[in-house]
């Protein structure tokens, strides 16, 4: 454990995942020191892998990636949750899951990197709706394209798919060839409805990219990449190690410590997993500990100078929770072997309903036609169902190669009483509470959900389906948002469109937690975007400090 | 308050699923420790009957379980090493089987059964319980679990007879976007189950 004497840098960074590192990255490499304090481990892939091949719940995604003590993360999507604590009449729709560890929760994301679109910034100006961010796409934009160069995307070429965020540069990386089953279903779509199938944007190699190898379609994105062809954290972890900045694992932050005048953070304080407590020192600090941990560290260091938690002179920390809330629905093609689970997991997408004039009374949602292996579940259905021998065998081949799964992302809404607060019944071993969310789900969510299931049932008629298996009433997709919310005004949020607190001048916040609505697509892309802008004005502001 | 206790060994994150779930198992709270002796009985009963339960290489029950399982999976050939592996998790989970799998292979010898399908439909009209012993054998040499641990993953039954079109998770050998090639049609099944159905239940994730 380093002495305190060390723990002093120009920018210290509080998560090591897609946003923390990222910064680090950008700023070592412009002579920046950076320190990175991760509360969980260090950690390996190939460990990673080994666990999912020994897991017998092969669709848990937490899985194979148990939790230490000192930072524990939900362990599942269960409710009741032995971590993050879910409540109010959609408690189940907010059981989020992600991880704390070295690299951050990209250990297992399908690789899909959408831009935002330009009305998802401005929802309430164009549709009445939710709220504005304090910023415009056009301002994002530069920093979309360093993020998909930095985590290598491959996507289509506009000319032929526009995919309705304007660029000015191509994708690093060509689009990954689609698979059988999603030419099909791409070509069915085209012919017999009016929407379309698109090429989804990846952070996946479609060629040798940034010392990764191509992929290999092992088909395994979530819950682990076998050969890291997928971008996830970790490389920009080792980037920026390589660069100079340090990163310390098992370091838990407890307390943000700032400055008489409440105007300035001076350190950050940590607990080791036998809590020891270390201070780190500063000129300018960055919380990047993801959505839900980001704003449960703010409210927990709450003392005599901030006594509803830092940055929360709003009262908005830990308010306006939002997610991409999903219908899914599995049923039986009575159409052609389609053999889904061939290449990657997640290829391909309706896009048709990302944005409308429908807008102003009902949420954006996007379609995944999910690209899943279906054979362990085809097993388990044909078991079920009696058969043995020869025709359990002829029962899984028809199964495995006809099962469709369709989901959705629902645009969520920011609400103010869909909150997080620390749990007044569970702590940690350090002491820490767990987080505990309160969410309902608003009504412009349900609306849009209510249309995803008529247009699934709509898709389950043209391909002739049986067997339809409809998961009961509404689930998480992992794409929590909101808890320190972006705008204009200090009164009602808590970062600028810098991300940068209203409250505290050097304190910076890189994740989900700053949007201020939550669009449709994956939000990964949004979240490492932001986080080079807050680094861009770090390099900024420190050269001329 | 209920404070979450420091019970995991550090390098945790290192574990394997089944060494955690050994772990959960083996936590000791306070409370379990004012169970005392009763507790620690309890494991040591619990530990013999483990060992008891465990199938060995002369284990009597191994070769009329793989006469079974051949017959069950309408094979001539099954790997033993397989084979004996589930025999001693299935036993392990549940004691009561290694009877039930003499009694169901009494019974197929008995008769004359020239199907998996004939086999298993006459022994659950025989005797309900033989239904849950052929969902056992089902699970383990197509699914390659027994209780609740992974024996086999890409040796599985299910990855042998899909093995033309789909690769196991992690084990992709195809080459460079071979996911865009046409894979093999599948006639729709005209065969009959042969035992009565059950609620498919699926793990919550």
């Amino acid at each position: 454990m380093p002495s305190e004497q060390d723990l002093s840098a120009d920018v210290v960074i509080v998560g090591s995942g897609v946003a923390g590192s990222s910064i680090a990255n950008e700023l070592a490499r412009a002579g920046i020191s950076v320190i990175v304090l991760e509360a969980g481990p260090r950690v390996d892939r190939q460990h990673f892998v080994e666990n999912f091949r020994n897991l017998e719940n092969k669709p848990s995604y937490q899985g194979p990636f148990p939790a230490v003590p000192w930072a524990r993360h939900p362990p599942n999507q269960i409710t009741p949750n032995e971590y993050l604590h879910t409540t109010g009449p959609d408690a189940e729709a907010y059981q989020q899951v992600y991880l704390r560890m070295m690299g951050g929760t990209t250990w297992h994301w399908a690789g899909c990197a959408w831009r935002y679109l330009p009305s998802d910034f401005e929802l309430k100006t164009r549709y009445g709706q939710g709220r504005d961010w304090a910023l415009k796409y056009d301002d994002l934009e530069p920093f979309y394209y360093q993020a998909e160069v930095m985590m290598g995307v491959c996507g289509p070429d506009p000319s032929v798919e526009d995919l309705g965020s304007p660029r000015k540069q191509p994708y690093p990386m060509d689009a990954l060839p689609i698979s059988y089953a999603a030419q099909q279903f791409r070509k069915l779509i085209g012919e017999k409805t009016p929407y379309r199938v698109v090429h989804e944007p990846q952070a996946r190699n479609t060629r040798p990219y940034d010392s990764r190898p191509t992929c290999e379609g092992h088909n395994n994105c979530m819950p682990i990449c076998p050969i890291g062809a997928m971008y996830n954290g970790s490389y920009s972890v080792y980037h920026a190690e390589a660069a100079g900045a340090k990163f310390v694992p098992n370091a838990v932050v407890y307390r943000i410590e700032r400055d008489s005048a409440n105007k300035r953070v001076t350190a950050v304080h940590y607990y080791d997993p036998d809590k020891g407590s270390h201070r780190v020192t500063g000129k300018y600090f960055v919380i990047a500990a993801h959505c839900i941990e980001t704003a449960k560290l703010m409210l927990f260091s709450a003392d005599e100078q901030s006594p509803d938690g830092i940055a929360n002179s709003s009262g908005h920390v830990g308010r306006n929770m939002m997610d991409h809330t999903g219908v899914q629905v599995s049923f039986i093609s009575g159409d052609k072997a389609l053999w889904p689970g061939r290449g990657p997991l997640e290829t391909n997408v309706i896009d048709n309903f990302r944005d409308g004039d429908w807008r102003n009374e009902r949420g954006a949602y996007l379609v995944h036609m999910v690209d899943d292996n279906q054979v362990d579940l085809a097993t388990q259905l044909a078991i079920a169902k009696g058969y043995v021998g020869r025709e359990l065998e002829e029962q899984i081949r028809y199964l495995a190669s006809h099962t469709v799964r369709l989901f959705s992302h629902n645009e969520g809404l920011a609400d103010p009483d869909n909150r997080l607060t620390l749990s007044k019944t569970n702590k940690d071993m350090l002491g820490i509470p767990h987080p505990e969310v309160y969410y309902k789900l608003p009504e412009y969510t349900v609306k849009s959900c209510e249309h995803t299931r008529g247009l699934f049932r709509d898709l389950i008629g043209l391909m002739h389906g049986t067997d339809e298996e409809w998961t009961p009433g509404y689930f998480p997709q992992d794409h929590p948002a909101g808890s320190t919310i972006m705008g204009t005004d200090p009164k009602d949020s808590v970062v600028d469109g810098f991300c940068r607190t209203h409250d505290h001048e050097n304190l910076f916040i890189a994740s989900s937690s700053v949007f201020s609505s939550v669009g449709t697509g994956n939000i990964t892309l949004t979240v490492a975007a932001l986080a080079l802008r807050v680094a861009d004005t770090l390099k900024k502001e420190l050269a001329h400090a | 308050m209920a404070a979450d206790r420091p019970c995991f060994p550090t390098s945790i994150h290192r574990s394997t699923p089944n060494a955690i779930r050994l772990n959960r198992a083996l936590r000791m709270s306070r409370r379990d420790a004012l169970l005392g002796a009763l507790g620690a009985a309890a494991v040591v009963t619990g530990s013999r009957q483990g060992m008891a339960a465990t199938a060995g290489q002369d284990d009597t029950g191994v070769p009329l379980f793989m006469a079974l399982s051949q017959r069950l999976t309408d094979r001539d050939t099954l790997d033993p090493r397989i084979g004996n592996a589930l025999y001693a998790g299935i036993i392990n989970a549940v004691p009561e089987r290694r009877d039930q799998i003499q009694k169901l292979h009494d019974f197929m010898t008995g008769g004359s059964f020239a199907s998996a399908r004939a086999l298993a439909s006459a022994a659950e009209h025989q005797d309900p319980v033989f239904k849950d012993v052929i969902q056992d054998i089902m699970t383990g040499w197509y699914r390659g679990l027994a209780d609740h641990k992974v024996v086999v993953y890409r040796s599985a039954l299910m990855f042998d007879i899909t093995k033309d079109a789909i690769y196991p998770k992690t084990y992709a050998t195809g080459g460079p976007f071979y996911w865009t090639q046409t894979p093999p049609e599948v006639a729709v099944p005209t065969g009959e189950p042969a035992l009565s159905p059950s609620k498919l239940v699926i793990e919550p994730t």
